[in-house]
């Protein structure tokens, strides 16, 4: 864990959250942005930063369940809350459904908004296991990639639909 | 046949870099980190043209937990780079050319002291005249930029007498055309780690396209030589040619060295948007005309590139550009004149596609617009025109004979999307929303991979045998999504039978790869084809011959596979399944020989036997046709079908191949539809991706449709050529003339204004297209 923050971090402020079924506690301001809490604080780096601003889901995580863009929440609104990042999906060796879908039909290039776009098809599917095209645009349109033009995406979407049922 | 995985078969594989991708697990070289390590930042200009007066760094450097804060003063080397020309400095000392120009670094132990440190760094400017325009950057007694005044570069190309033979033409068409600046949008912004080593070397983990180019240009910076420092450049989270010049490198390199600690750089977006290359806006005027049959007797082209405050690559986009304005047809008259103008605007640089995008969207425009004119069908125009296998190329250079144009021209011709368009327009669109328009378009390209004439470009590699029994196969070349090691993999299974077990990919590190030129231009995969092509028969040799000398086989009875050396099945069961026993596994064989066992292999990416700089000798050809609708209340256009017929040579990698053309074929969408960077006086309007918009999973609604065409003459020598760059350059002016074919405007400015294309009257719009079809 490489932690850059601490010494600015009063001490009373203490942040209680699961991570990936693990209870954590960090010295965090109650204003640090939870994008910082996982990256830099518990040193996950599979989730990850690109515009800071909610555009472009690559920090995506699960935040009891529903997907959140990391660099809008702030910790103190995750206090208590049970957070699943990608590194937390899979069961040991075993892939996530959706995580064999990506991989088998070669939904990435860079990689780099992947983990965040399979969070979001997770959660898609956990709510609506076969989502109409429309629900899949809905659901995936916070999530930019700009390496596949989403061919490869919306075929691993696909698959991982099949692989549900 | 089109390209999918169920027809690709075994060849569709799981990438080898994907399990780590898909779980999160593959540490980026954004992700890195130290113990004990700093934040580096980066002052930058809060102007797009000032003299510097005064730079005080005193209560910067007393900021508690700042280590390092550094200026020009601080750069033990030369204090400027550049992959062609340095003319950027690391650190400005008299004057600042644009937004994103370099003042000072900091680093220190937290974000918080290293922003603070930031704020008080005091810099006295005297803001000048600011040149936001090409015309500005000419005009008379306009400030000099550089020494060498405000032209980059200028260049030309003739051929016949336009002028004469315009008076012979039936139709001249006369179009300026317009390109915005676009932005790469990687989705890891430029960054890294810098870590000083114990023996006194310096290690970058940065991602770069060339990592021995960036080594080359940090030694020069850090006044070292290239041996004290170690670049690992992969994995990469997108570049699209956007880090193939340096971007943090030097800042992190000097503050790290200077700390004597590693120091970690990771640009926020809007950092990035500010300091980042950008594809150059480019004007270009064209006159083409033609006689009554169609065939284009004569060309003339202007061309004005805005190339921001440096060079980088700014001459040889412009060079690629003068060439592909010509395009794959036969012109006898042709005059081109080309500038790439510096300015106070943000850099340009090389860009997927470098030059060829704007070039070919407006050339591809002109062919349309004469077809229009004179009633001939725009496809049939095109073959009138269409350059022969044994023809030269756009400048007269001799080039790699193949049957391309033909191939893709015949192919699109044959595509259903193409039938669509020739047979009128189908039942189920006709009982659309009567303001909503639909059309289909076309273009037709041929592209250069490589550097082209006159610039450095070698390649090559290694395969080693190593200790443990794993093949390695070592290049110099960068994972930046694209699949470069997994097309590698396939490639040595492919060639030799090995399994992927058996083979270890090594790259992106300048300590134990050899230099085998940039991972750009379209070179990567054909430069890996050709060296593992090299270094089949001697590889193959010395494995059996060392398998030989300890099996007691003669060599010529034992062949590769997987997992090891098998004996030659006997000459009368080959027809039965007997496919040899396996005598040897390659880790036996590592461990029992004494003799190493390694190919290497080093050569020069092909080029013409002409002198004109920057000419090329491979070319790839495409042929796209694209479907859109229009709505005529709001402007708006969305991309239905599209077609990609590629002549490129055998497929190397199936997915890879796919993903290539998909995604060029996605920016060169956001390149027509909604994506520029925005600049007012030499500053960003759009800082980030609430207002740059690159399209998302709904625009891309619609099938995409790769046809490759895999035939090479009989002997060619060159293999697979380049398809990293193909998908990005034909779709725009595809989609111009599908939407011209759907309302009858004519586009000339990307990205295309809504506004122009809303309520066209009725009556006008059908008397145009009578006309014109
Ligand atoms: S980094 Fe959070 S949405 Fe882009
Ligand atoms: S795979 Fe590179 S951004 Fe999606």
């Amino acid at each position: 864990m490489i932690d850059n923050r601490t010494e600015l971090a009063p001490a009373q402020s203490r942040l209680t959250l699961r991570v990936n079924g693990a209870a954590c506690e960090i010295a965090a301001p109650p204003s640090t942005r939870l994008l910082q809490v996982i990256r830099e604080f518990i040193g996950l780096t599979g989730t990850k930063r690109s515009c800071e601003i909610g555009r472009c889901g690559a920090c995506m995580v699960l935040v009891d369940g529903e997907p959140v863009n990391a660099c809008l929440a702030m910790a103190y609104q995750v206090q208590g809350a049970e957070i699943t990042t990608i590194e937390g999906i899979a069961s040991g060796t075993e892939l996530h459904p959706v995580q064999r879908a990506f991989l088998e039909e070669g939904g990435f290039q860079c990689g780099y908004c992947t983990p965040g776009m399979v969070l979001s098809v997770k959660a898609l599917l956990d709510r609506s296991p076969d989502p109409s095209d429309e629900e899949v645009e809905e659901a995936l349109s916070g999530n930019l990639c700009r390496c596949t033009g989403y061919g490869g995406i919306r075929r691993a979407v696909r698959r991982a639909i099949e692989l549900g049922r | 046949m089109l390209l999918d995985r169920q027809g690709s078969g075994r060849r569709w594989r799981i990438r080898p870099d994907g399990p780590g991708k898909v779980t999160g697990g593959l540490a980026y070289l954004t992700d890195m980190a130290a113990p004990g390590m700093l934040i580096g930042l980066v002052l930058r200009s809060p102007h797009p043209h000032a003299l510097i007066l005064d730079i005080r760094t005193e209560n910067a450097k007393r900021v508690p937990g700042v280590r390092a804060v550094l200026t020009h003063e601080d750069v033990p080397g030369l204090n400027a780079f550049g992959i062609a020309r340095q003319d950027q400095p690391v650190f400005c000392f008299d004057r600042v050319r644009y937004v994103g120009d370099a003042v000072a670094a900091v680093a220190a132990d937290t974000l918080e002291a290293a922003e603070r440190a930031l704020s008080l760094i005091e810099v006295d400017y005297a803001e000048q005249p600011v040149l936001d325009s090409p015309e500005k950057a000419l005009a008379e007694g306009a400030p000099l930029l550089h020494p060498c005044g405000n032209e980059l570069h200028r260049t030309d190309y003739r051929l016949g007498d336009p002028e004469q033979w315009f008076k012979a033409c039936t139709v001249i068409v006369e179009e300026t055309y317009v390109t915005p600046r676009q932005m790469h949008t990687y989705m890891e912004t430029e960054g890294g780690l810098f870590v000083p080593e114990p023996d006194g070397r310096l290690t970058v983990y940065s991602p770069t396209q060339h990592g021995f180019m960036d080594r080359l240009q940090l030694s020069r910076v850090l006044g070292r030589p290239q041996s004290d420092i170690r670049v690992v450049s992969s994995p990469i989270g997108g570049s699209f040619g956007g880090k193939d010049e340096l971007n943090v490198q030097p800042y992190g390199a000097l503050l790290a060295l200077a700390a004597g600690k590693p120091v970690k750089i990771h640009n926020s977006r809007k950092e990035s948007v500010r300091a980042g290359l950008k594809r150059h806006p480019m004007v270009i005027s064209m006159k083409t005309g033609a006689d009554a049959e169609g065939r284009i007797l004569a060309h003339r082209v202007k061309i004005v590139a805005d190339t921001g405050p440096y060079a980088t690559l700014g001459a040889e986009v412009l060079n690629f550009a003068t060439e592909h304005v010509i395009g794959p047809y036969r012109i006898p008259n042709v005059d081109v004149d080309s500038v790439s103008v510096y300015t106070n605007n943000g850099m340009s640089g090389e860009f997927r596609g470098f030059g060829g995008n704007q070039a070919i969207f407006a050339l591809e425009g002109q062919i349309d617009r004469i077809a229009g004119r004179l009633g001939i069908d725009p496809w049939e125009l095109r073959r009138r025109n269409m350059r022969q296998p044994d023809d030269p190329g756009p400048l007269g250079q001799p080039i790699a004979p193949t049957e391309g144009a033909a191939q893709v021209w015949q192919a699109l011709a044959e595509s259903p999307l193409w039938r669509e368009r020739s047979q009128g327009v189908p039942e189920d669109d006709r009982e659309r929303e009567h303001w909503i328009k639909t059309g289909i378009g076309a273009a037709y390209i041929m592209h250069g991979a490589g550097l082209g004439v006159g610039i450095p470009d070698p390649a090559g590699g290694r395969l080693v045998l190593a200790e443990d029994g794993k093949i390695e196969a070592v290049f110099g070349y960068e994972e930046f999504g694209q699949g470069l090691i997994a097309t590698l993999e396939l490639m040595m299974m492919e060639t030799f039978g090995f399994e992927a077990e058996d083979v270890r990919i090594v790259i992106g590190d300048t300590d134990v790869v050899p230099d085998s030129g940039s991972s750009t231009a379209s070179r990567a995969t054909s430069m890996l084809w050709k060296s593992v092509q090299n270094m089949k028969g001697p590889f193959t040799e010395s494995l059996l011959s060392a398998a030989a000398d300890l099996t007691g086989n003669p060599a010529d009875q034992l062949r590769l596979g997987p997992g090891g050396v098998y004996a030659m099945p006997e000459p009368d069961a080959a027809s039965g399944n007997d496919a040899g026993s396996m005598l040897l596994s390659y880790a036996e064989l590592a461990s029992r020989t004494t003799e190493p066992i390694r190919a290497e292999t080093a050569f020069h990416f092909p080029t013409t036997s002409s002198k004109r700089i920057g000419a090329h000798f491979l070319y790839t050809y495409s042929a796209v046709a694209a479907k859109v609708e229009v709505d005529t209340l709001t402007g708006r256009v969305r991309l239905l079908d599209q077609y990609h017929a590629v002549a490129a040579g055998p497929v190397m990698n199936p997915q890879g191949y796919l993903g290539q053309i998909e995604g060029g074929s996605s920016m060169a969408l956001g390149w027509t539809l909604t994506e520029e960077a925005l600049m007012a006086g030499g500053r960003y309007l759009t800082n980030n991706l609430d207002t740059y918009l690159i399209p998302t999973v709904a625009e891309h609604a619609g099938n995409v449709a790769v046809r490759p065409i895999e035939e090479l003459p009989e002997g060619d020598a060159y293999g697979p050529r380049g398809i990293g760059e193909i998908g990005s350059v034909g779709l725009a002016p595809a989609i111009a003339a599908a939407v011209r074919d759907a309302v009858g405007v004519w586009v000339r400015k990307l990205p295309i204004d809504p506004r122009e294309l809303q309520d066209i009257p009725h009556f006008a719009r059908k008397a145009v297209l009578q006309h014109d079809r």
